[in-house]
């Protein structure tokens, strides 16, 4: 065995040893890298940032723990940036394996930063079934489909919701999901019913969203760790006094980069080997032939 | 008879659907309604199916003794411990179905979340192993794909742009046209997958309702 | 600190460790807590769909006034039927509860995919090129490129005379395509490890010294 075979033929743990220090060193010791920001992003904050005190955005929470740490400062930069402009937020949950909580955890972590007061401000109509089935129905009558938010009070009885009854009472909804749920929100509620439609996805979904945004379909697009860390700066900029609360993305950019230079490096190492292996083996070939 | 009926029922079912979607009428439009309020219960129902067969399958297991069977108890118990403060911690608390369940919570904060989450968090080692042992540049395709990879890494994180400038930008323009482009044509030609799949699960050519029994 | 918020972290903490040991090697620990997962993940999902939606949609409704929600018992009898596959001499209901489930889905996704993915896509792609500039270049790349990747997907003529290059192109589109996502993925993946990783350094470790040497 050559040297560059003992090297592609490393044992595998030395490679996740340096995935988990080289992602540890920046969490240990941030190096607050700037974080730019892109239009896909600033569309959908600017969207928001348009939207007048009292108007009611729809914010969906359509993902669990196996995808927190991507949505999650997302969820919690939307949340922060409607409370702090006095927008009206409706929250609900699509996503089986964990939304509920997920939702709940989220949206009373924020609202307890702010003066606002559940049922009046902001109000949690919980999980719900169904997935494209619950989308159609809320075009006609949300509260067919949430008959009651998640403290047991009807949904007539809720201040919040006396004059919001399906989508064109709703300014945005944004979804903030795992999988295909993002889709279902823009080639249903946005196609079908015209509702605009924001959406923080999973960096796996991303890419593909893009062709929902060009479209129009979507109204704006965070797309991963970096979707949301660039709404964090632009929320940061527009509303210095969240700056420090609303940084969790940003943070995690710094360890983003330390770990994408490592996988580049083993990508590019992998292949030097693989070259040289190769020429190696070629160079063997060509004395075999003329021995 | 019995093989007949649920052929049936799925193209009355389905084509209503895609009628109604053309109709304006009161009628349809409210007996449209009603569709989505009966399958909303009914996906809830369908959403726990798998629960029997995972309870039959573990507690074959244990009576049988098979390999890691402690490990299906174990399973046995977490879900039936969770399932029970789903479904009853509330009541007993406060007599109420739609109330506080601070124990399930827990559990959710606690077990569920590190659970899951890590779980999925394994694939962070797995694709940098993949990445040095499998991401080979064998022709053109894959070069062009691996330019591609690298360019976006950089430009996704804040560090790219030290390295190589302007990576932000090019890779902005990467996901806005050339990959626009192929996610494109892949939707389009997967939508139109689906759909002509539709037409023929409501016309009853395909019937994965009958699990093999009625093909 | 609280008791349970404490035995909780502690858990947490164990049940992390418990996954990561599996990089290691397979081992009985990481079983165990794979066990656990499962459990749980499925007794979440019945109380869930219990109490946020059979009860509040379909009972709570119909012991308020049966008269005008009667038709929502069609749903759980429905529901019910599915149930009737794991009972041999009943199993055909069961198979008409799935058609019914099966029929409407299907027609849903019939009429979205068409009309909220197809048209809005085809309409999109039909862009100006009447100009000389960097947005017309844009344009007829991403025209080319649609057209181009759609011929590659479309098997049902050889990919022989003007189809061979146009194909081709595509692939080098979809190449492209892939190693965006392969990018996208890369930090998904990563998003995750930082999240555990901060868990175990700012939730368990941190708060564990702190509470050691007093300050907490």
């Amino acid at each position: 065995m050559d040297d560059a075979q003992k090297i592609g033929g490393i044992d595998k743990r030395w490679v996740y040893i340096l995935v988990a220090v080289g992602a540890l060193i920046p969490i240990l010791m941030p190096m607050g890298l700037p974080v730019k920001t892109t239009p896909a992003v600033e569309q959908l904050f600017d969207r928001m940032e348009s939207f007048e005190p009292g108007q009611v955005v729809m914010v969906s929470f359509d993902y669990g723990p196996s995808s927190a740490p991507e949505l999650d400062p997302m969820a919690d930069a939307v949340l922060r940036h409607c409370f702090v402009k006095g927008l009206r937020v409706v929250v609900i949950s699509l996503f089986p394996l964990g939304g509920d909580n997920q939702a709940k955890q989220a949206l009373y972590k924020v609202a307890e930063e702010f003066p606002v007061v559940e049922g009046e401000d902001y109000v949690y109509l919980g999980y719900k079934d169904g997935g494209l089935a619950v989308l159609r129905r809320m075009a006609e009558d949300i509260s067919i489909v949430f008959p009651k938010d998640t403290r047991g009070v009807e949904y007539s009885e809720i201040p919040l919701l006396q004059d919001v009854w399906n989508y064109s009472d709703i300014e945005i909804s944004v979804s903030l999901s795992t999988g295909i749920i993002g889709e279902w929100w823009a080639i249903l509620v946005n196609a079908q019913f015209g509702q605009p439609v924001g959406v923080g996805a999973t960096a796996v979904s991303a890419p593909k969203y893009y062709a929902y945004l060009k479209a129009g379909q979507m109204v704006g697009l965070m797309g991963g760790m970096k979707g949301g860390a660039e709404y964090e700066v632009l929320l940061g900029n527009a509303y210095p006094e969240l700056k420090s609360r609303s940084n969790v993305a940003i943070k995690g950019m710094d360890v983003q980069s330390i770990v994408h230079l490592i996988i580049i490096a083993f990508i590019l190492m992998g292949n030097l080997v693989y070259l040289f292996s190769r020429s190696e083996r070629k160079r063997a070939g060509g004395r075999l032939g003329s021995q | 008879m019995k093989r007949q009926v649920p052929i049936v029922l799925c193209f009355l079912t389905g084509a209503f659907v895609v009628v109604a979607f053309f109709i304006g009428h009161p009628l349809v439009v409210d007996l449209n309604e009603k569709l989505d309020e009966l399958l909303i219960i009914v996906t809830a129902f369908a959403l726990v199916l798998g629960v029997v067969s995972f309870a039959q399958h573990h507690t074959k297991k244990i009576q049988r003794k098979q390999k890691d069977w402690r490990n299906s108890i174990v399973s046995l118990t977490s879900l039936g411990l969770m399932a029970f403060l789903g479904l009853f911690e509330s009541m007993l608390k406060s007599g109420a179905v739609i109330g506080d369940r601070p124990a399930f919570d827990w559990l959710f904060t606690y077990a569920f979340t590190p659970l899951q989450a890590t779980m999925f968090s394994l694939l962070a080692f797995m694709i940098a192993s993949a990445a040095f042992r499998a991401f080979r540049i064998k022709n053109v395709e894959a070069a062009v794909l691996m330019i591609a990879a690298v360019i976006v890494m950089l430009g996704r994180v804040p560090i790219g742009q030290y390295i190589l400038p302007h990576s932000l930008e090019i890779s902005e323009w990467i996901m806005n046209n050339p990959n626009l482009a192929a996610q494109r044509g892949i939707l389009i030609g997967a939508a139109l997958g689906a759909a002509s799949m539709a037409i023929r699960v409501i016309l009853g050519i395909e019937r994965p309702y009958m699990g093999g029994a009625g093909d | 600190m609280a008791l349970s918020s404490f035995a909780g972290i502690w858990l947490a903490a164990f049940l992390t460790l418990a996954i990561y040991s599996f990089l290691y090697k397979d081992n009985p620990v990481y079983r165990l807590a794979e066990s656990i997962f499962v459990g749980v993940s499925l007794g979440y999902e019945i109380g869930l769909v219990f109490y946020r939606t059979i009860w509040p949609n379909l009972v709570e409704r119909l012991l308020a006034d049966p008269g005008p929600n009667w038709y929502l018992a069609i749903g759980g009898i429905l529901g019910i039927m599915l149930y009737c596959r794991y009972i041999p001499k009943v199993s055909f209901l069961g198979r008409w509860a799935l058609a019914v489930y099966i029929g409407y889905f299907v027609g849903v996704e019939l009429m979205q995919r068409l009309h909220g993915d197809v048209l809005p896509q085809v309409r999109d792609t039909m862009l100006p090129l009447s100009s000389l500039s960097s947005v017309t270049f844009e344009n007829l790349l991403i025209i080319v490129g649609v057209l181009s990747v759609l011929i590659y997907f479309y098997f049902s003529k050889p990919h022989t005379g003007i189809l061979k290059p146009v194909s081709r192109i595509g692939v080098y589109f979809i190449m492209i395509c892939f190693g965006a996502s392969f990018g996208y993925t890369i930090m998904a993946r990563i998003s995750l490890l930082i999240g555990r990783l901060t868990f175990l350094v700012e939730g368990w470790v941190k708060p564990m010294i702190a509470l050691i040497s007093g300050s907490g």
